[in-house]
């Protein structure tokens, strides 16, 4: 007889922002039960699935209680009786039957909230691989057609900027990737080495208060530019004797600094007194980014525009699409119908992966099965609120995506994905490949 | 061997009739599962293998991991890396070199546990947990003679994965378990001490005590304690944001702020108008984790070590030590202070904790070592223990110590450490143990909240069986 579900059960718990958030068990025929928490951002696109939250005072505002609620009364009892194995049944039955609700772009969960759904969605698909007998990455694989498992290369979080941190920095976040490491854990040392010489650089430069972090683990040193923290960047790579085994990543968070009005791009925007002369056009925007990439090794840069701003997009990715991924995160949210659209105006050339923007497994595995098709890389990304859920790291290797960006080698609930993908390369053992530097195309599209 | 003998000889017959009869009686919708699981529990557990691995702490420093296998799980557990490196030769290091230490340290435990300790422990019974940590204890001792490595913190992963067992085959929650160990019942939740700002030596401030916590011993449920905790962080930040500028806040290694304030009544100030912008007043205590070992000189404490251009004033003799913790005690709700003097300071602690002001809780002083607490039990040195599962050893040993802290009276306060990874052992303990206080760093970063997110779980599984510790937060079980 199979394994049914027979009991759902959603709590409120913490990010590791303070933040609460929405936890769910999902209890089994089989006395088993299985645990999904779902992740929130702190700079969010618009055309994100509806995160639902109570408002009012209480948490200032961010609790999920009626989100619980929707799992507890509504979400639960509909999906008792069914097989968790069956993945996209459950995922398509929550999101176009329960929820229902739609938008320009698809389904945006706006009845019973993204947190809700996912959450359950999460633990269902960790349900699925239990009842299966096989580890959750391979059950996701199966679930997507995916024939061949790769461990991604990690994209670490190091010196934070943007919204998520207190210094001027306008550009959200630099990245290292260690393409050159021969397997995940050469790649863990070599993000780890590199990450505490960079502590040591800006402790030396900027004080011990610099070596504090951000929500994500990285350091927000008091830098007045962006080409500085490249500087520190390489200066922290070759003092750990990284030279071209170690890249770099930017994720620019461009939205936050758009000006609707005159459609510019303030470099500037977290000065107080901020007068507008860093303010800049699109195009002037993409020549600074082509003057760091011929400056410094870096291979990807993520939300270079406006999440409104495809053409600028295209063109970047038309220049130096080549040598350089250009990922989508506030322009694609994930989204299918976003992503058919990017793909068909060659507007990026790589998918940012972060399932609570589109709100259910399903819909994650046919964007990143899009974008693979089409030649593009895929990042699977965490949010600046996480828990201590891995899902992300099984995801990744489940679905070959190449890349996994989840913070710095700081703070346990960013460290407690890299150490899952620890355990994964050590479970495959032999089997195990690194995508290294091939992390843009790692798979044959499935 | 024929089948019948075979059949025989395991009393298969009987054992399956009984597992039939059981399903029937229960009416089981699904009696082929019943009767898995009945058959299943019917199998006593046995270790079958320890398995050790390297993973990353909450600071990116190499811990242990440890995989526990029976024959029907596996049960998994890690301890916080860096804590492992203390003492002369960790001081004298620098930070390159600590960290290729620390490598070493668990490289060289990982090995171990792979080797003796597996051998050690296979075949045993997870659910006897005291002759299980007696090997590990053994082990430890035979290799401290062979050479002055520090084991405390894998042997520790070992001890706990174990317990983890235990709780599996007893079939009951991991708190539950503990507490059948420690031979009470455990319902009560503990009061969070949650860090709030950070100062002393990992924070660049001025600052020069380690933190500054808050106790919401008003709440009434562990559940209202965090959103308390929470909303007064939150707002903290925004205070710490108007009044020191964005730079102030990013966190440190717990978790908490650190503004640019230089005095302990400054941080304070900020902490008193967080809660009051909350709309906490009278219902929020607070609590300092002093830490001054690390800025004793001699006799004397430097309240500016960090300081690079000094007053002179701030060169404080113990008794001002007094005077000052006095001071505090008395225009602030401060109702704990950790470490207040040097370790080796049992004079000027005693001193202080006859006073009777606030709770005094050993940290450094004490090491949670047994002897140590006796000694201070016997000479009123301090009223509390702060109790850090690494420093014991095993979980045998935690209990131990629990048990004698609270044999004298002491309130007993369950402490994460420094390198904390996402385990989340110390939430059951905290239970189990009827602490009554928790310290687990802020209300920010994965390793502090994955201890206050497992205690929101025990409570919600507890029901109305739970009880928060609140007022009764230092005397939980004591009566």
């Amino acid at each position: 007889m199979a394994v049914t579900i027979t009991w759902v059960k959603a709590r409120q718990i913490f990010d590791s922002r303070g933040n609460p958030t929405v936890e769910v068990d999902v209890g089994l025929s089989d006395g088993s039960y299985a645990r999904g928490a779902v992740p929130s951002g702190a700079s969010t696109g618009i055309y994100e699935a509806l995160e639902l939250r109570d408002g009012g005072s209480d948490y200032l505002g961010k609790g999920v209680l009626k989100a619980v609620s929707n799992v507890n009364n509504i979400i639960g009892p509909a999906i008792v009786g069914k097989d968790p194995t069956e993945q996209v049944e459950i995922d398509n039955f929550m999101v176009q039957q329960l929820d229902g609700t739609s938008n320009e772009w698809g389904w945006c969960k706006q009845k019973l909230g993204a947190n809700a759904i996912l959450a359950v969605s999460l633990a269902v698909c960790k349900a699925g691989a239990m009842v299966k007998k096989i580890p959750l990455y391979q059950h996701i694989a199966n679930l997507a057609g995916n024939k061949t498992l790769v461990l991604p290369v990690p994209a670490f979080n190091v010196i934070n900027g943007g919204s998520h941190a207190g210094n001027k920095l306008a550009m959200q976040e630099f990245m290292i990737l260690p393409t050159g490491a021969s397997s995940f854990k050469e790649a863990m040392k070599m993000g780890v080495e590199v990450y505490h010489n960079l502590k040591s650089i800006i402790k030396k430069k900027y004080g011990q208060d610099a070596t504090n972090v951000g929500d994500e683990g990285g350091f927000a040193p008091n830098i007045q530019e962006n080409k500085e923290g490249l500087e520190l960047l390489k200066a922290a790579i070759e003092k750990a004797g990284y030279t071209g085994k170690v890249v770099i990543g930017m994720d620019v968070a461009a939205s936050e600094f758009f000006g609707e009005k005159d459609k510019t791009y303030d470099l500037n925007f977290k000065e107080e007194n901020n007068d507008g002369s860093k303010k800049i056009s699109g195009d002037s925007l993409k020549d600074l980014y082509k003057s760091f990439v011929s400056e410094y090794p870096i291979e990807s840069i993520e939300d270079p525009f406006d999440q409104d701003d495809w053409s600028t997009y295209a063109k970047l990715t038309d220049e130096i699409g080549q040598k350089v991924q250009i990922v989508g995160d506030d322009l694609l949210v994930t989204n299918p119908t976003r992503v058919a659209k990017a793909i068909n105006e060659k507007t990026c050339n790589a998918l940012l992966l972060k399932v609570n923007q589109i709100g259910s497994v399903t819909e994650s595995i046919e964007a990143v099965r899009m974008s693979k098709r089409a030649g593009w890389g895929v990042m699977a990304s965490h949010r600046s609120g996480e828990t201590e859920d891995t899902f992300i790291a099984d995801l990744s290797v489940g679905l070959s995506t190449g890349q996994i960006k989840t913070g710095a080698p700081c703070r346990s609930e960013r460290l407690a994905k890299y150490n899952q993908l620890l355990r994964i390369e050590e479970e495959l053992g032999d089997a195990a490949v690194y995508a290294g530097a091939k992390f843009r195309a790692p798979v044959e599209p499935y | 061997m024929s089948v019948q003998e075979y059949l025989e000889k395991h009393l298969l017959s009987r054992k399956i009739e009984e597992a039939v009869n059981a399903a029937v009686r229960a009416k089981a919708p699904d009696p082929v599962l019943f009767i898995a699981g009945h058959m299943r529990r019917a199998a006593p557990a046995v270790i079958t293998r320890v398995r050790a691995r390297q993973i990353l702490d909450g600071h990116g420093a190499p811990a242990v991991e440890v995989e526990l296998h029976t024959n029907k799980a596996i049960h998994r557990a890690s301890a916080a890396g860096s804590g492992a490196l203390e003492g002369a030769a960790a001081d004298a290091a620098g930070a390159a070199e600590r960290r290729k230490i620390l490598a070493k340290v668990v490289a060289d435990s990982v090995r171990m546990i792979n080797d003796k300790v597996s051998e050690a422990l296979v075949g045993m019974d997870p659910q006897e947990q005291s002759q299980i940590d007696q090997a590990i204890m053994d082990l430890n001792k035979a290799r401290h003679k062979a050479e002055l490595g520090v084991g405390a913190n894998a042997m520790l992963a070992v001890s706990i994965a174990a317990c983890k067992a235990g709780a599996a085959e007893k079939e009951v929650p991991l708190y539950k378990h503990i507490a059948n160990l420690v031979g009470k019942s455990a319902t009560t939740l503990p009061v969070p001490a949650i860090t709030v700002i950070n100062g002393g030596k990992h924070a660049g401030n001025g600052l020069p005590i380690q933190e500054i916590m808050i106790l919401p011993i008003g709440a009434k449920n562990f559940e209202e304690a965090m959103q308390m905790g929470s909303e007064t962080y939150h707002h903290l930040k925004d205070v710490i944001l108007e009044k020191y500028g964005s730079d102030s806040c990013n966190i440190g290694d717990h978790g908490g702020f650190a503004p640019n304030i230089s005095s302990i009544s400054e941080g304070l100030d900020l902490v008193i108008a967080a809660i009051e912008r909350a709309g906490y007043n009278g219902r929020i205590k607070l609590a300092i984790d002093v830490a001054a070992t690390d800025f004793c000189t001699g006799k004397k404490y430097d309240l500016e070590f960090k300081s690079t251009k000094k007053s002179g004033q701030n060169f404080k003799t113990a008794d001002d030590m007094i005077e000052i913790y006095s001071q505090l005690c008395s225009e602030y709700p401060l109702v704990s202070i950790e470490q207040p003097f040097d370790k080796d300071d049992w004079e000027h602690s005693k001193k202080l904790t006859t006073l009777e002001l606030c709770q005094v809780a050993g940290d450094d002083l004490l090491m949670s070592d047994p002897e140590r607490i006796k000694r201070a039990v016997n000479e009123y040195t301090c009223n509390a223990l702060v109790l850090k599962a690494n420093q014991v050893g095993t979980v045998t040993e935690a209990i131990e110590v629990v048990k004698q802290a609270k044999d004298a009276h002491w309130g007993v306060m369950v402490s994460h450490r420094s390198g904390d990874t996402e385990d989340s052992f110390i939430a059951d303990l905290a239970v189990g143990a009827s602490a009554g206080q928790i310290k687990a760093g802020a209300p920010c970063r994965g390793e502090c909240l994955t201890n206050y997110n497992q205690l929101l779980r025990i409570e919600g599984e507890l029901g109305s069986e739970g009880v928060y510790a609140g007022e009764n937060w230092r005397t939980v079980n004591t009566s």
